[in-house]
C-alpha cells in the first residue's frame, strides 16, 4: 500500500519538476500538447475503456470546446478562466443530448454515427461563416493572466508557466475520473461493458449510464479543447479533421484502455512519437501506421499491461488486474 | 422539353451516375461488414488504389484502357488477399475495437504509400472516349459517363447474382447469418473471409478505376469515399446488399437534387441528415440484413 | 535499405544538430505544404526558393554569409504549420519566415510570428483579413482577391464579351471574398451576376453545381479553384454541354492544369499575379533558368516564391544584420523590382504597385492579353 503511494508521489514530483529540468521550449511545447491531449483522452477512456463503446465523436467535442471558448473570447471577451468551464459544460450538455439519441445503438452502427456527427459539426464550423468565420477560423486568442491575492497578476503565457496550468487541470481530471470509476457508477459502467443484458435485468439502464460516461467524457474533451485554443491562439475547422480522433483513439487503446493511467501515458507517447519521426518526413506516417497496426495486433491490451508486468514485482500486480 | 424539366432530368441523371458508384462501393463495404464483422475504414483506399493503378497502367505503362481497368482491379484483389492473410486472419475473433483500429491504421498506411508512389498530384485516367458531350432533349452526358453507368450497373447486377445464386454466394450468406453453424456444416470460414474481403475490395477498386476517368484520384480521396460508403451502408442497413444498392442510388440522387435546389455548401450534409433521420425512426436501416 | 539509410541519416543529423546552431549562415525558415492536397504547388514553391537561394549563395550570399534554408512541411494544416513555425523559430533560430500557402495556415502562423517577433512573409495567401489584424510581423507580397477584382472586374465584360456572369467558387474565404468583391466592378461595367454556387475543398465532382449554373444561362463563368479542382471543373463543365468562356483565379494557367485539362483548357482566361509568358528581362532569365533546372514552366506559385525570397533577402541586406527586428523594419521600407514590377508595402504591410495579368489560353499557351497595376489600397 505505502509503496504504491510512494510511486504515485514520485511520479507527481517528477511531473511538477519537468519545467525545471527541461528548458528547451520545443520540448516544453510538446509536454503541454501531451498534457492537453491527456485530459481529452481520459474522458475518452470512460466511454471506450469503461463502458466499452468506440466513439469517434470525441475529437468533435474537443473541437467544439475549442470553438466555444474562442467564440466567447472573441465576442464577449471572456478570458480562459471563464471560457474553459463554459466550454466544458456546454460540450457536456450537447453530448448528453446527443447521447440520448445515439447511445441506443451499439457496435458498428454507433461508431459510424459518431463519425457522421463529427463530419456534420465540421460542416457547420465551415459553413456557418457569420459566426465561425468558416475556413478563416478565429485568431488572436490569448492566455490570460492569473490573479493571485497577495501576489498580483502572474503571467502564465510562458511555456513553463502554462505547463503548470495544464498539469493542474490534468491532475484534477485524473482524480475526477478515478473517483467516478471507483464509485458505484464506475462499477455499473464495467458491468454494462461486460454483460449488458445482466445489467439491464438488474435494473441498470445501459442508456442512462452510457450517457453519463459520454457526457462526462465530453466535458473533459471540451475543457482540453479550450486549453488548446488559447494555447495555440487560433481555431479553424481543421480541428474537426479525422486525424485528431484517430490519434486520440490510438492513445487510449494502445495506452491501455480502461486503466486511466494507460491513456494518459498513451497521450505522452503518441504526442512525442510523431514529432520524433518528423525527421523522416515522407516515411513518417507510414512508420506511424505500421507501428499502430503491429501494436494493435500484438499488444491489444495496450502498452500499460506489458509495462506493468515487466516493471512491477508480483505483489503489486493484483492492484492493476482490471479486465481489458 | 422545357428548360426546367431538362435541368431536373439533368440533376437526376447526375444523381444516377454518382449513385451507381456509391452503390458499388457500399456493396463491397457491406459485404466485408456482413461476413467478417469488420467496419473497414480502409475501404476508400481500395477505391483510390483502383484509380491510381488504372492511371499508372494506362498513362505510364501504355496499356490499353479496357485491359488496364480489370488488371487494376486484379492487382487490388491480390493486395486484399495478402492483407487478409497477413492481418485479418489473425483478427477473426478479435473484438471490434481491435479490428476497427487496424483498419484505421491500414487506411493511413495505404494513403501514405500511395502518396509516396504517385505523389500528391491528382490524376485522372486518360480514356479513349470522345469528349464531346451528347445531348438528349437538353440533357447532357458523355460517352464516358454512359460507360461508367453501364459498367457500375452491370457490376451491381453481376454481384447480386453471384451472391444470390452461386454456391460461394450462399456460403457467404450462411456465414453472414451464423458463423458457428456454417463452420459446423463444413464451410471453410477462412476461405469465405478471403473471398468476401477480396470481393469487397474488388468492387471498390472497380468503382475507382471506372470513375477515375472523370473524377481525378489523389491519395486523400480514400477517406472521403470511405465516409460516403459508411453513410450509404447505415442508410441501407449494415450487411444488406439490397440496402447498399438502394441506399447508394438514393443518396446519389438526394445529393444531386438537394444540391440542385438548395445552397450547395451543405450538399454533403444531406447524407448526414438522412443518417440521423434513419437512426431516429428506423435504426436498422431501410433493409434488414440479407 | 531505404529505411536503413534514413535511420543512419537521422542519427547523423541528430548528432550534428548541436553544431548546426553556430550562426555562420543566415537562416531563413520556409513552411509550405509538402504533403496534402496542394503539395504539388507547395513543392514547386520550395524548389523555386531553393533555386533562387543557390543562385544568391553562388554570388556570395547576403551580408557576407551564405543563406541557409530550413524547410518544414505545414501541409496546409494550421496546427501542423504552427508546430513547424515554432520549431523553426525556437530550435533553428531562423531570422525570417516564408509561408504557409493556405490562408488559414498562414493566419495560424501569424500568431507564431507575433509571439516570437520574427517577420513572416507570404506570397500566396490572399484572404483579405490577414492584413486587417494589425500584426506588425506579417507581410503579404501578393495582391488579394478584392484587389484583383478591382483591377480587372470592370475589364471582364469587354474582354470576354459577356454580360451575364455566373460564379462557381471554392467555399472558403478565398471564394467568398471573390464573390464579395468582383460583382461590384463587373456590374459597374454593365455586367450582371446570374448565379453564385459553391463547392467544398474536398469535392471531386461538381455535376450538381454545374447543372445549377447552367440553368441560369450565363455568358461566362468566373471560378476560384486550384489545379486539382480546376481540371475536374473544366472537364465536367464542358461535358455537361456548357461552351461559354471560363475565367479563373487560381491555377488556370499552370503547365499541370493545361496538361491535365487538355482540350477543356482551351480558351480559358486566367486572372493571375504571375504567368510565365510575361516579358521583361528579370522574368525572361527566371523562366529560362526554371525550364533548365526544373524542366517545366514556372507557375504563379513559383513566381510568388521568387518574389517572397528576394524581398526577404533584399530586406536583410538593407537591414545590415541578421536580426529579426531590423529585418522587419527594413521590410516596411521595401522598394523592390522583380518579376512583376515594383512592389512596396503599405501601412498594413500589403503589397501594391505590381502588375497583374489577364491571360488567355490558346493552343496550350497562356498569352497575356491585358495588364493592370495594383493601386495603393
Amino acid at each position: 500500500m505505502t509503496r504504491h503511494r510512494l510511486a504515485t508521489a514520485a511520479v507527481c514530483v517528477a511531473l511538477f519538476a519537468v519545467p525545471l529540468a527541461v528548458h528547451d521550449e520545443y520540448y516544453l511545447h510538446l509536454c503541454i500538447v501531451a498534457g492537453i491531449f491527456a485530459i481529452a483522452v481520459l474522458g475518452l477512456d470512460l466511454i471506450v475503456g469503461y463502458v466499452g463503446q468506440l466513439s469517434l465523436a470525441h475529437a468533435a467535442f474537443f473541437a467544439m470546446g475549442a470553438y466555444t471558448s474562442a467564440l466567447l473570447f472573441v465576442n464577449f471577451k471572456w478570458s480562459m478562466w471563464l471560457g474553459l468551464p463554459a466550454a466544458a459544460i456546454l460540450t457536456g450538455v450537447i453530448a448528453f443530448v446527443l447521447g440520448s439519441v445515439i447511445l441506443r445503438t451499439r457496435g458498428h452502427r454507433f461508431i459510424i454515427i459518431t463519425v457522421v456527427f463529427a463530419e456534420l459539426m465540421k460542416l457547420v464550423a465551415t459553413n456557418w461563416v457569420d459566426v465561425t468565420r468558416g475556413f478563416m477560423g478565429l485568431p488572436g486568442l490569448e492566455i490570460p493572466k492569473l490573479y493571485v491575492p497577495g501576489l498580483g497578476a502572474i503571467d502564465i503565457a510562458s511555456k513553463a508557466h502554462f505547463y503548470y496550468v495544464v498539469l493542474v487541470v490534468a491532475l484534477l481530471a485524473f482524480l475526477l475520473c478515478r473517483l467516478i470509476v471507483r464509485s458505484s457508477i464506475g462499477r455499473k459502467f464495467v458491468l454494462i461493458r461486460e454483460n449488458e443484458a445482466l445489467a439491464e435485468s438488474l435494473g441498470i439502464s445501459a442508456l442512462r449510464y452510457s450517457m453519463i460516461a459520454f457526457a462526462f467524457g465530453a466535458v473533459l474533451a471540451g475543457a482540453a479543447g479550450s486549453l488548446y485554443a488559447h494555447y495555440v491562439g487560433f481555431v479553424s475547422p481543421d480541428l474537426f479533421n479525422f486525424s485528431y480522433v484517430t490519434i486520440m483513439l490510438i492513445m487510449v487503446i494502445l495506452g491501455g484502455k480502461g486503466t486511466l493511467v494507460g491513456p494518459a501515458l498513451g497521450a505522452v507517447i503518441f504526442t512525442f512519437l510523431p514529432e520524433l519521426l518528423r525527421e523522416a518526413s515522407h516515411w513518417r506516417m507510414i512508420i506511424f501506421a505500421t507501428i499502430l497496426i503491429v501494436a494493435t495486433l500484438f499488444m491489444p491490451r495496450g502498452i500499460i499491461f506489458p509495462l506493468v508486468e515487466h516493471l512491477l514485482p508480483q505483489r503489486w500486480r493484483t492492484r492493476h488486474a482490471s479486465t481489458p | 422539353m422545357s428548360p426546367s424539366i431538362a435541368i431536373l432530368c439533368q440533376h437526376l441523371l447526375n444523381g444516377v451516375l454518382i449513385g451507381c458508384a456509391y452503390a458499388l462501393i457500399a456493396m463491397g463495404l457491406t459485404m466485408i461488414f456482413g461476413v467478417m464483422n469488420i467496419a473497414n475504414f480502409a475501404h476508400g483506399e481500395f477505391y483510390m488504389l483502383g484509380g491510381f493503378l488504372a492511371y499508372y497502367l494506362v498513362s505510364l505503362m501504355g496499356l490499353n484502357y479496357f485491359v488496364a481497368l480489370p488488371v487494376a482491379v486484379i492487382l487490388v484483389v491480390v493486395l486484399a488477399i495478402i492483407l487478409q492473410h497477413a492481418i485479418f486472419r489473425r483478427l477473426r475473433d478479435a473484438p471490434m475495437m481491435t479490428t476497427t483500429l487496424v483498419t484505421i491504421g491500414l487506411s493511413i498506411f495505404l494513403e501514405h504509400v500511395a502518396l509516396l508512389m504517385w505523389g500528391p498530384q491528382p490524376q485522372s485516367i486518360p480514356t479513349p472516349f470522345p469528349t464531346k458531350p451528347l445531348s438528349f432533349f437538353g440533357v447532357y452526358t458523355t460517352p464516358l459517363y454512359l460507360f461508367c453507368m453501364a459498367v457500375t450497373g452491370a457490376l451491381i447486377v453481376v454481384s447480386h447474382i453471384l451472391v444470390r445464386r452461386t454456391r460461394m454466394g450462399k456460403a457467404m450468406r450462411a456465414t453472414f447469418q451464423n458463423k458457428e453453424a456454417s463452420a459446423l456444416v463444413g464451410i471453410r470460414i477462412d476461405r469465405i473471409y478471403m473471398y468476401a474481403f477480396a470481393f469487397g475490395a474488388a468492387l471498390a477498386a472497380a468503382a475507382g478505376a471506372v470513375l477515375g476517368g472523370f473524377i481525378p484520384v489523389e491519395p486523400t480521396t480514400g477517406s472521403i469515399v470511405t465516409l460516403k460508403a459508411f453513410v450509404v451502408v447505415i442508410l441501407g442497413g449494415m450487411g444488406s446488399f439490397v440496402g447498399a444498392i438502394v441506399g447508394g442510388l438514393l443518396l446519389g440522387m438526394a445529393e444531386a437534387l438537394g444540391a440542385g435546389y438548395m445552397p450547395t455548401g451543405w450538399k454533403d450534409a444531406i447524407g448526414f441528415f438522412a443518417v440521423i433521420l434513419v437512426l431516429l425512426f428506423r435504426p436498422e436501416g431501410l433493409f434488414k440484413r440479407a | 535499405m531505404q529505411a536503413l539509410k534514413l535511420i543512419l541519416a537521422a542519427v547523423v543529423f541528430i548528432a550534428l544538430a548541436p553544431f548546426a546552431v553556430a550562426q555562420e549562415t543566415v537562416r531563413i525558415g520556409v513552411v509550405q505544404p509538402m504533403t496534402g492536397p496542394v503539395a504539388y504547388d507547395g513543392n514547386i514553391y520550395v524548389n523555386t526558393v531553393k533555386m533562387v537561394v543557390d543562385d544568391l549563395n553562388a554570388k556570395g550570399g547576403v551580408l557576407g554569409k551564405k543563406i541557409e534554408l530550413v524547410i518544414e512541411d505545414g501541409a496546409c494544416n494550421p496546427a501542423q504549420s504552427v508546430n513547424a513555425g515554432e520549431k523553426l523559430v525556437v530550435r533553428d533560430k531562423v531570422v525570417a519566415l516564408l509561408g504557409a500557402f493556405c490562408s488559414t495556415s498562414t493566419a495560424a502562423m501569424m500568431e507564431v510570428a507575433k509571439k516570437h517577433k520574427v517577420p513572416l512573409i507570404t506570397g500566396i495567401s490572399t484572404a483579405a483579413q490577414l492584413t486587417e489584424q494589425g500584426n506588425p510581423y506579417f507581410f503579404r507580397a501578393v495582391a488579394t482577391t478584392p484587389m484583383l477584382g478591382n483591377a480587372f472586374g470592370a475589364v471582364l465584360p469587354g474582354a470576354v464579351k459577356a454580360k451575364r456572369f455566373a460564379f462557381l467558387v471554392l467555399n472558403d474565404d478565398w471564394g467568398r471574398s471573390m464573390v464579395a468583391s468582383y460583382p461590384k466592378s463587373i456590374e459597374r461595367a454593365g455586367g450582371q451576376i446570374v448565379a453564385t454556387e459553391f463547392f467544398q475543398q474536398s469535392d471531386l465532382q461538381f455535376l450538381s453545381q454545374i447543372t445549377k449554373v447552367k440553368a441560369s444561362n450565363p455568358d461566362a463563368i468566373v471560378l476560384a479553384a486550384n489545379t486539382q479542382q480546376a481540371v475536374a471543373l473544366s472537364k465536367q463543365i464542358r461535358e455537361l454541354g456548357i461552351t461559354v468562356p471560363l475565367i479563373g483565379e487560381g491555377s488556370w494557367t499552370s503547365d499541370s492544369y493545361l496538361k491535365l485539362a487538355g482540350p477543356a483548357s482551351d480558351g480559358v482566361y486566367g486572372l493571375v499575379e504571375y504567368v510565365y509568358t510575361i516579358h521583361n528581362p528579370i522574368n525572361d532569365a527566371f523562366v529560362k533558368e526554371f525550364q533548365a533546372k526544373l524542366k517545366e514552366n514556372p507557375t504563379k506559385f513559383a513566381g510568388a516564391a521568387h518574389n517572397a525570397i528576394n524581398i526577404v533577402v533584399d530586406a536583410i541586406r538593407r537591414a545590415g544584420a541578421a536580426d529579426p527586428e531590423k529585418i522587419r523594419a527594413a521590410l516596411e521600407k521595401t522598394d523592390y523590382n522583380g518579376l512583376v514590377g515594383n512592389i512596396k508595402f503599405d501601412a498594413k504591410h500589403q503589397a501594391y504597385g505590381q502588375t497583374v495579368y489577364l491571360a488567355h489560353v490558346k493552343n496550350g499557351v497562356p498569352e497575356v492579353i491585358e495588364t493592370a497595376t495594383i493601386a495603393k489600397p
